[in-house]
This record gives structure tokens, sequence and C-alpha cells, in this order.
């Protein structure tokens, strides 16, 4: 059988060309495609060639529109036994081609071409043609005119008319040889023979038979000439009669040969008019054809020869031929008959042949499947031949197949297989399409076929000696089926890989990947010290609203979608190593040994860092893919490089992607990397990286250590941060803000002192100062804080970092590189930074405060010399010196003055306990107001401030503190207290709103209260440097709410007794100034204040009692008598001032007296009623002094 | 039925969805994997086939050596194809109809689920 026949194969003339000499295989490669272009001959063209000998036995030949047709083939071939069935088949001229620059001697060439010839016995025409002689050869090659030809050097185009004026010769000198031919064969006869009549033996009968077959033969041949000449009237003709003849003596062979040829010269005369009758009589007439041949078959040559080829050859013929009309039905039909037939066929070639021809007509028909399976067919028969060339052509055979199987290499496929035909009419449903997309993707449920094709890629490459696609073959086997392999056939592959590796040079790349499978994992944010923040131009405050702010991820207000994650932007920056997530799988039971891996980058501006990684067995690993951009411009990374298994090869992302997405619909075998036991990944969809020019750096440090600070409760510290630019640029601009929690414990921030040092040098460092206030903890802080410290003992952790205020620093480099910036390039602006800078601070519970509530207490005073000083008194300078009065004012915030009255004297008592494992120091402070007295020592505030002594407070132990409320007491008791109240009280018809100034009251009420608060400070120190501040304001103030009147109202009168001593009588050293003796005059008075705006009468009384409590001035068993009066004394007092009344007690017995004078307010006024809160205004309002005491001595 | 079967189900997007050797004849490995190329080669056949008829049944479309292809295009373009090497067209085409009865509930009973399948696998395998 022969490959590539066609019907019109009948009038072709065969042409060997033969290369002699030394002919390079791509010069002859270029040679030969010159003569195939000259294969059709127009007759028109070789008249000037043709001389009419004698008359032609072609009467009917069209000179106008006929042609010559010629097969070109290369090398020629041997002689065919069928040459007398079909006359084509012959070799009918013979051409050498040869090459003078490599074959000097022109001489030598031609006896070997000449030696050559004699191989083709029919060769009519023999011609050697000599491209590119030089003049010696030219001179030389003029000599051998008969068989040479010199091609003397010139351009393509020229040597193409050349050359085509040779084979107008050669065309010219056949058609002249075989009219001689035909005219000596219709005179003599010639035995034609085919190998299916050669018998050794012929009897009588079969010879007798064969002369008269002869005739009918001899015009089958003259017609076949015919139609080599380009005349099919004469052809058809002739065969009419040998088709007549042939009938007549049943040889069927040569009626089924006459019959094919009128088929080819039918076609011939209506060249290009190709219509429905016309093909349906070539059918007609071929079906006949292919039914005599197997007529012709004779039983007992079966085993040696058989005219099964021809009939396979015409079936394919008529197959071909209607493959142009796309009958695909008939087409079809044929071409399963020819696949059966083919198993009866003797020889393998001719099965290679016919499984060749039908796989190629399935293709033409456009049936790759059909094609692929009867491909993959010729590569058994292929590999069942034993040798290295026969497995360079079952592997190249494979090769065409692995379409139509969906396994084919990456290297042959250029672009996406997104359109398929065998999506077909569904392909209209376009909600489909996407899945359409993912089938066409992965057809891989066929994975049998597909691993046994890629199997006998691998096998047949192996015997080709072929590594780079043994080991691509190898790769997608692996890849794509290790779940369907065993994992000794996994390791077989493995070994099969690094085998074929090892015949590779180093350096090899190949386009399919093996393992492991690579997908993206995650792109790391930027650390958030080095977070970039888009800069708005216009603003001075460039950072915001370019960043989301706030804590929320989704705003109603703000534009857009927020979540359209196609928008995600990266931003990498020039010389700054980045970082890439990729994760890896290895399901196979080997151990896998990545050689290394890196980043691919098309565009080159980016250095990837490569790296090796070793996998496990039935493991996936997340890795850390770095590298540097080092141009700035958008930048994609479409996968990486791998070498493993000795060959580099890329592993796109996109690929694995699209593999994850067929494992989700059930259309993969297997999800790589949830075998491997790794979780699955959401979407992660690709942002797009944009590179910008480098921008600044800063580092942040906490001098000191960058450990957590740790604090207690409301202790102040002083921390330094250094700022550090460990970038390429300066840094220009830079802001500080807060945000986090408790952002209010920052009390100090230095702007200023940033602002002072830009711009910031790359290299230079600024150091911070900032001042801290540890924060209250919470009620749930204090649980976990507690508990943690309870239990394990240490200092404790820092609670939770979500409490910690952070310091954000947005900065920025230049704005602009040059001086001539247009608009254009403002909105190029480089990016700013923003580094966060959560301030580490542990707070621990320290110090607290259990309770705070207001005391009274009763301290009765000592009657002395000194004139009680009352409170306010003080406030008149003069009367006092500088130091005196200081060391007075210290005294009386210490202690209580015992010669003052004290009764109802009021204390604040703060119980404070230490739950802590350090020492507390208590101090507490109060603050004066300093306009009231500047001798004061002054404080930053305008205030003076007075220091109790410390208190101690151990660890794990409580203690009170009291602070004394007399000094709070106002100095007047006026009305503009209590004016609105009256108001209220007065006028209740009047026409202002009551619950107005009842609320105007309490607010100057609570503002009272909490200036009075915020006097009070209670500062606690522990250690060397921890010291800070107590928040008790709270508890304070609700310890004051409900008695404040009573602290801050000083009473309208107050009350004092002192001895009125006779300076000039001697001292009593028995006791001292204070003590009164026994028997004896001590003449004393009580002073009486005013601390009104208002005149004060009253009528004043004086009572004395004895320890016992009893009046002992008045009743039967007084012991003290009295001179001056001491009841119903009516006193007028002046508005702040002093008004005194003398007396004189003589004690009688010795001992403790209590003087307490009163006094009954007449005619008081509404002040002095709301004070004493009076319910009727008849009431009579009556002051009580605190009691005094005396000490009475006795005189012995 | 037949000595040596193959049967396969190919939904619409060419993808095989249910395959099983079938028949009397001893299984081979080779024979099931020619089995199979012949199969998904007579696929370009009856895409062809299946638009020119309007029979479900298309019998006898395609043949390698004695193994005959037939096929049974459902309504939704899914084929139930069935290579053998025995004529008995009839036979045949009962078991098309049965198993697309089956195939049609267990559709409605998603095929994805493993056990649905064994019980279809079983129900066939029973009709052979």
């Amino acid at each position: 059988m022969e490959p590539d026949v066609s019907i019109e194969t009948s009038c072709m003339i065969r042409i060997a060309v033969l290369p002699v000499g030394t002919v390079p295989a791509s010069v002859l490669r270029d040679y030969f495609s010159m003569f195939l272009r000259h294969h059709t001959i127009p007759l028109a063209a070789i008249s000037s060639f043709y001389t009419e000998h004698q008359k032609s036995p072609f009467a009917h030949q069209p000179w106008d529109a006929g042609s010559i047709r010629f097969k070109f083939l290369l090398g020629g071939a041997p002689p065919s036994p069928w040459e007398d069935f079909q006359s084509n088949r012959k070799i009918l001229a013979v051409i050498g081609i040869c090459h003078c620059p490599s074959t000097p001697d022109l001489d030598s060439a031609v006896e070997q071409f000449t030696a050559a010839c004699k191989n083709y016995s029919s060769a009519l025409v023999q011609r050697c043609f000599a491209f590119c002689p030089c003049d010696s050869q030219l001179e030389d090659g003029g000599k051998k005119e008969d068989v040479l030809r010199l091609f003397p050097p010139a351009d393509h185009q020229t040597l193409d008319i050349h050359l085509q004026t040779m084979m107008q010769e050669i065309a010219a000198s056949l058609l002249m040889d075989f009219e001689k031919w035909v005219l000596k064969a219709e005179s003599a006869g010639t035995i034609l023979k085919t190998p299916l009549d050669s018998q050794a033996s012929l009897s009588s009968e079969e010879v007798l038979k064969a002369k008269k077959r002869r005739l009918g033969r001899a015009q089958k041949t003259i017609g076949d000439y015919c139609l080599l000449a380009g005349s099919p009237v004469d052809a058809s003709a002739h065969y009419s009669t040998a088709l007549e003849l042939a009938r007549l003596t049943g040889d069927f062979f040569w009626y089924a040969g006459a019959l094919e040829g009128s088929v080819c010269a039918l076609l011939m005369d209506r060249v290009g008019h190709v219509d429905v009758v016309l093909e349906d009589e070539v059918k007609y007439q071929y079906n006949n054809v292919i039914l005599h041949y197997r007529k012709s078959f004779i039983q007992d040559n079966a085993q040696r020869v058989s005219p099964l080829s021809f009939e396979l050859e015409a079936t394919l013929k008529l197959a071909r031929f209607l493959c142009r009309s796309k009958l695909s039905k008939d087409v079809v039909e044929l071409l399963t008959n020819a696949a059966d037939g083919g198993k009866s066929l003797i020889d393998v070639n001719d099965r290679l042949v016919l499984f060749v021809e039908i796989a190629r007509l399935f293709g033409t028909l456009g049936y790759q499947r059909k094609a692929a399976f009867f491909s993959r067919q010729v590569a058994q028969l292929y590999l069942q031949q034993d040798n290295k060339f026969a497995a360079t052509s079952a592997m190249q055979v494979l090769a065409m197949t692995t379409k139509a199987y969906r396994v084919q290499s990456k290297a042959s496929v250029s672009d996406p297989p997104c359109t398929k035909k065998q999506t077909g009419p569904s392909h209209t449903d376009s909600g489909k399409m996407h899945h359409h997309l993912i089938v066409s993707l992965f057809e891989s449920q066929w994975s049998t076929l597909q691993m046994v094709v890629l199997r006998e890629i691998l096998l047949s490459a192996v015997r080709a000696g072929d590594p780079l696609t043994a080991w691509s073959a190898a790769a997608r086997l692996l890849r794509q089926y290790y779940p369907l392999i065993t994992p000794a056939g996994q390791n077989g592959l493995a070994s099969a890989l690094n085998n074929s590796a090892e015949r590779l040079p180093s350096g090899t790349r190949s386009a399919d990947p093996a393992l492991p499978f690579v997908r993206l994992h995650s792109f790391p944010l930027h650390p958030s010290q080095m977070d970039i923040i888009k800069r708005s131009p216009a603003r001075e405050d460039w950072w915001a609203g370019s960043a989301p702010s706030g804590p929320f991820i989704y705003t109603p207000f703000s534009k857009g979608e927020p979540n359209d994650n196609s928008k995600q932007e990266l931003v990498w920056i020039v010389g700054e190593p980045v970082q890439v997530l990729v994760e890896l799988a290895n399901p196979c039971a080997f151990d896998l040994r990545v050689d290394s891996m890196y980043l691919t980058v098309h565009s080159g501006s980016f250095d990837a860092f490569p790296i090796s990684v070793d996998l496990p067995p039935n493991s996936s690993k997340v890795i850390t893919l770095s590298g540097i951009p080092t141009s700035v411009g958008p930048i994609t990374i479409p996968g990486c490089t791998v070498h493993c298994f000795g060959v580099i090869t890329e592993h796109h992302f996109r690929d694995v992607d699209n593999l994850l997405l067929g494992a989700a619909q059930g259309l993969v075998l297997s999800d790589p990397f949830r075998s491997c036991g790794s979780a699955k990944l959401r979407n992660l969809s690709v942002p797009s990286i944009s590179v910008v020019p480098p921008l600044p750096l800063l580092v942040s440090h906490v001098v000191g250590g960058d450990g957590a600070i740790i604090l207690y409760e409301g202790e102040i510290r002083d921390i330094w941060i250094s700022l550090a630019n460990a970038g390429t640029v300066p840094v220009e601009q830079a802001h500080i803000s807060l945000s986090g929690k408790n952002q209010d414990s920052i009390i100090s921030i230095p702007y200023e002192t940033l602002k002072s040092v830009l711009p910031l040098k790359p290299g230079a460092e600024v150091i911070l100062p900032l001042t801290l206030k540890a924060w209250q903890l919470g009620p749930m802080d204090f649980e976990i804080g507690g508990g943690r410290a309870a239990t394990s003992g240490s200092t404790g952790r820092q609670f939770k970092n979500a409490s910690v205020p952070t310091l954000l620093i947005h900065y920025a480099g230049p704005s602009t590189d040059s001086e001539d910036a247009t608009i254009a390039k403002v909105s190029n602006l480089p990016p700013g930074r923003r580094l966060v800078l959560p301030l580490h601070v542990c707070v621990l519970p320290g110090m607290s405060l259990v309770k705070a509530r207001l005391l009274s207490m009763e301290i009765p005073a000592h009657i002395g010399d000194g004139h009680p000083k009352p409170v306010h008194e003080e406030e008149d300078p003069a009367s006092e010196t500088v130091e005196e009065s200081d060391r007075k004012m210290e005294k009386r915030l210490v202690k209580i003055d015992p010669y003052r009255g004290s009764w109802g004297l009021r204390f604040l008592e703060l119980e404070l306990s230490n739950p802590t494992d350090v020492v507390f120091e208590i101090g507490v402070s109060v603050q004066l107001d300093g306009t009231d007295d500047n001798n004061l020592p002054i404080d930053q505030d305008g205030n003076s401030e007075y220091g109790y002594p410390k208190t101690r407070i151990d660890r794990d132990y409580s203690a009170r503190v009291l602070i004394p409320l007399e000094h709070f007491k106002l100095p007047v008791l006026d009305d503009s207290f209590f004016m609105r109240e009256f108001c209220n009280e007065g006028s209740t018809s009047s026409s202002r709103s009551p619950s107005f100034s009842e609320k105007n009251t309490k607010a100057e009420l609570n503002a009272s209260i909490k200036s009075l608060i915020s006097r009070i400070k209670v500062r606690w120190q522990s250690g060397r440097n921890s010291s800070g501040e107590l928040n008790i304001k709270d508890a304070v103030h609700t310890a004051l709410q409900t008695s404040v009147m009573d602290v801050l109202l000083p009473d309208p009168l107050t009350f004092g007794f002192r001895l009125t001593r006779d300076n000039s009588s001697p001292q009593q050293e028995s006791g001292s100034k204070d003590s009164v003796l026994a028997n004896d005059m001590a003449p004393m008075e009580v002073l009486v204040r005013n601390n009104t705006k208002e005149m004060i009468k009253m009528s004043l009384g004086i009572s004395c009692r004895d320890v016992a409590g009893e009046n002992c001035i008045e009743g039967g068993k007084s012991t003290v008598l009295w001179a001056g009066v001491l009841n119903g004394i009516t006193m007028e007092v002046p508005p702040l001032q002093e008004s005194k009344h003398s007396f004189s007690l003589y004690f009688l017995v010795p001992g403790e007296y209590t003087l307490v004078a009163a006094a009954v307010i007449e005619d008081a006024n509404d002040v002095l009623r709301a004070r004493a809160k009076t319910d009727s205004p008849d009431e009579p309002i009556y002051c009580r002094g605190p009691p005094f005491h005396v000490r009475v001595l006795g005189t012995a | 039925m037949a000595t040596t079967a193959s049967f396969i189900i190919v939904s619409r997007n060419d993808i095989p969805i249910y395959e099983a050797e079938v028949g009397s004849a001893t299984k081979r490995e080779d024979a099931a994997q020619l089995h199979q190329f012949v199969l998904h080669a007579a696929l370009d056949i009856v895409q062809d086939l299946a638009w020119t008829t309007s029979a479900m049944f298309l019998k006898n479309i395609d043949r390698f050596n004695d193994l005959v292809v037939s096929v049974y295009v459902t309504a939704g373009h899914t084929r139930l194809m069935l290579l053998h090497d025995s004529r008995n067209d009839d036979g045949i085409k009962s078991f098309f109809q049965e198993v697309h009865e089956l195939y049609i509930k267990v559709n409605f009973l998603q095929l994805g689920c493993s056990v649905h399948v064994l019980v279809f696998h079983l129900s066939i395998v029973e009709k052979n």
C-alpha cells in the first residue's frame, strides 16, 4: 500500500529526486521545495520543447487547458511489482540534485548519478541538476550537455524560472516518450503481468486465457499513459475498450483497475466542476471498483499476494474524494470498512499505512477522537518494531493524539483551550459558559485513556532516546494522575524523571511542570511599622481619608463597593524586600526535593531570591518567597520557577487555581492540597501590584528596651521613643496622632520635638519624650489581671493589647523629585507611610481606694491665754509675721489647734488598700486658693499646696488617711449662696421657673464640690521610680454629696473662750498657762464672732459643766462661783467682727470643767434661717459653740 | 447477554460519569483500555449522528474489529454507550431503556452520592 493516495494519483508522473554527491540536508530540502512548486506543467507551456516526430496517439490532447502532473519522490523508491498494473507506479524520470559548492568534482557526480539511475529501469528521462556551480565548473559542465544541467548562481526567483523551464523540458521529453511507448505497445503488444498471475506453472488453458486478457490489459495500460500524458479523453476511450475486454475475459482485477482509471479520466476531464451528479457517479463507479477488487481475490494465492491492498486503497481514494464534500456518514462507513479490512493485511507496513491514512482522513473530517484512536493504533504498530526510529515515529504520532486526549504538553499550547468544538449545541447557553470553560480545561475523567497515552509517550520517548519528551510525559502523568498511581508507580515515575534529567544538559527547561503543586497563599501585608499611606496632595493632613480609618470594615457612608476585591492594590517599594507566601503540596509517596524555587516576574524588574525546599511524602508546606523590586511600575507575578527533578519548569498559579476549581466541581480527580491535609484556602484574588520609588522608612524603639512598660494604676512616667530613618530618602513631613483606647493616658506628646528635626536624613535619629499616666483598670481588667497575679504570682503580663494606646506617626519623603513638577506629576505623588507604634503598657492594679467617707469629730478645745484664732483671722497678714503664719498654717493643717473650737470638726477619711506586693507611700496634699494668701508656697497652677506627712502602706495592708476639711469653709456666711433659694421660696408667685433656679443652684453646688475635690490630691510613690496619683474624685464626690453644706458653710457665729490673765501677775509654774487654779478668781472672756454680713443681735448665755456633765453654776450643788453676767447677755455683733464679754469664774473644786457658750439670735434674717434649716419663721435660732475645756488645778 | 461488553455513560460535556465492564468474558486490563479508546473515539460519530435522527437508540454506529458500539442518546444529550460483540439489538435496546429509567431516577437523587451509584451499579450488573 502507498500512503497519500487519491483518485488523481493515477494521472501523476512519478519522478525520483536523488541527491548526488554531498548535499547538506537543509540545502536539499530547499531545492526539493523548489521542485514541489512545479508539480503541474500546463501543456500549453511545453509546446516549445515538443516536436511531433510522428502522429501522436493522443489525438484529443487538450493543448490549451490540459496539464501534466508530477509527483516528486525524494530519494526515490524501490520498484513496485505492480508497475505493469498501474503505470503511474513506475518511476518515469530521475532527477539528480548536485550542490556544486560541496561537490567540486562534477565528473564523479555525473558518474554517481548514472549509477543511481540504473536502479530505475523504467525511467525515461534522467537529468542531473547542478546548482551554484563556480566558473570552472560551468566551463567544465558545459561539455556534458546530455545529462547535466547547470544552474548558475542567481537569486531565488531567477533560479525558479530556470527550474520551471527545465521541468517543462522534462515534461515535453516525457510526453514524446509516452507517444513512442504507446505507439509501440499498440502495434507490438506487451506482456503485462501482476504478482497475482505470475504462477510458475501455467496450464495450457491459462496460457490461452492470458493471451486473451493481454489485449484488454494493453488497452488499460495505454489508458494509463494517456492519463499521464494529460489526455483524459483518449484515456477514457482506451479504458472503455479495456473494460469491455476485461469483462469478457473475467479479468476482474484489471477490470477494476481500468474502472479506476476511467474515473480518474472523468475527474480530470471535469476538473474544477465537481457537482452532485458527478459525485454520485464517482461513488457508484468506485464502489464497483471495490467490488471487483474483492471479486479478484483468489483463494489459492491469498497467503502470498492479495488484491486486498488495492481494495483498501480504492476505499481510501473514494473516502478522500468524498471527504471533500463532507459526506461524513459515507466516509465513516468507508473508513470503518477499511479498518476492518486492515486485519487481513499481510504486511505490517501496509497496515501501518492504512491506519495512518484512516487517521488522516478522520482528521480531515474533523473527527479528532477517531483520528487520535487510529494514530494510537499506528503508534502501537511502530512500537511493535523494535528500533529507535520506529520509536521516534511512535512518539511523534502519539504527540499528535495528545490534543484529542487532552494531555498535550504546554509547549504545544499557545492559548488556553477556551473555545472547544465539543461543547457543541449547548454552547449557546451562555449561563453555563463558565462551567464549560472549566470542563474543557479538565476532561480528565477519561483518565484511563490519558494515562495510557502518556505512558506510551513515555515508553516511546525512552526507547527513542528523547529525554526531554520522556521527562515531560512523566511529569504530566505524575502531576495529573498521582491519585490513580500506586506508590510504587509514583516512585517509578520519579526515577524516570531523574533518569531523563541525567541525560539532559543542566538548566534545561520544560514547559510541563512536574511536582510540587504551588499555589499562592497570601501576600503578607506590610508590617505596621511600614504601612504605606496614599497621599492626597491637596490636603495638609495628607493621610486623612486615604487609608481605611476607624474600626469598621464596612461603613454605609463610604462610596463604592467595599467588597470589590479586584480593586485590591498592593504597593511595593523599590529596594525594599517583599515577601509572597506560597503553599507547596507533594501528594506523592516519595520525598520531594525542590532544588531551587523563586518567583517568576517576566518584566525583569524584580530580583527574586531562590530557596530550596524538602517536602516529605503527602505533605504541604507554606513557604515564603522573597525578592526585591528593582524598578518602578506595575508588576505581575504569574507563578514561580521551580528547579525540581533536574529540570527547570514554570508553575503558574492560575493553573493550580483552575485545578482547585475543577476539584471543587468534581471534575478533577483530587485536590492535591486537601489530600495533603492542608486547609481549604479562601479564594485569593491576586492584587494588582505597583512598585513605587524609594520611600523613607522610620524604625522605632523605646529607649531602655522594647519590652512592656509595667505601670501601676495612676502611675506617671516619662518614656523616650527613638525614631530612626532607615530608608534612603529623607523624611520631610511627619505628624503624630493617637489612636486606640486609653488615649488620655498619654499626657504629653512632643509634637514640636518631631517638627524641629525635619527633614530627617537617612540614618538620622530623633528621641521623642513622652509622658504616660497609667489608666484605671476596669472591672474586667481587674478580674483578669487579679486572677493572673494571684495564680502566677508574677508581675503579670499585659492584659489586653487592645487597651493599649497607639501612637501613629504619618511621615513622607519629598513631595516631588524635581522642581519643574507639573500637575500631572502631582497625581503621581509618592505615597507616605505610617508608623504604628503601640505603647506596650501593662497596667497593674495598684493602690486602690476602698472607701471614702465623711467623719465628724468632737475634740474639745482648752481654754488658754491665747486668743483662740478663728480660721479667717489670718486673712490679715499684718497681724503676724510671715514665719509665724507659716508655722501656724503648717500646724493647723497637720493637727488640730486645741485652742480653737473644734466641735463638729469634719474629716474626709480615705480607706486605701494595697493589694500589690510592693510598698506604697501615700502623700496627701491640699491646694489652697493662691489668691487668698500669697505668702504660701505657690505651685505652677497658682495655688498653694500643703503636704501631709507620708503614710506608708505595706503590701496587702489597708490604711486610712484623714483629711480635715475645716479650712475649706467659706469665710463669710452670706446670702449669695442662698439667694436663689430665697427668691424661690419668697416669691413662689413670681414668673421664674422654679425648676430652672433649682437647677442653677444644684450646678453651683456641684461646681463648688468639684473645686473642693480637685484641691485634694492623693499621690503615691513606690520604690524609687514609680509614682502616681490616686484617682479619688468620684469616691470623694459621693462621700461629700450629702453634707457638703456643712462642710462648706461656716456657722453664723463662732464662739471662743480665753483667760484674761493679768500679765503682771507671776506665772504659775505648777500648771501650764492654759490651766486655772482652784479657789482663785479666773477672769475670762467669751469671744463671739459674726460670720455674716449683717449685724446680729443675740442673747448670749454661758454654761459650765463638770466632768459628770452636771451644771455647776446653777442649782444647789454648784461648785463654781462667778462674777459678771452669764445668762441673757444681750449682744450686738457687727458684721465680720468680734465682740467680747468678760466675766470671772471662781472654781471651788479642782478638776476638768467644760465651758459652752450658746446664743439665741434675735430678729434672725433669712440667711440665718436657711443656715439653721428652720421650718417656721417664728422658731428661735439657737447657736451653740464648741465646748472648751478648763483644767482647774488644786492649790495644794 | 453479551460475552464482552463495556458500558459507559457520557455526560453532555463529554465526560464519562459512569463506567462498567460487564459481560461474561474474562476481564483484562488492556482490553478494558481498548474498550475505552473505542468508546471515546465513537463519540465523534455519535456527535454527528445524533442530530440526523430522532431516534434515541442508535444501533451499531461504530465498530472496531469485532467490537460494536451502540448508543442511546437521552433528551439531555447524555449518551449511554455500550460496546459489545454480539448483535442482539432488541436485548440491547431494552437494556438501554431500563438503564435510562434508572438513570433518571438516580439523577433525581444526585448521582454524586456514592450510595446511589452503588445501587445503580448493582442494578446494571444485574441486568447483564
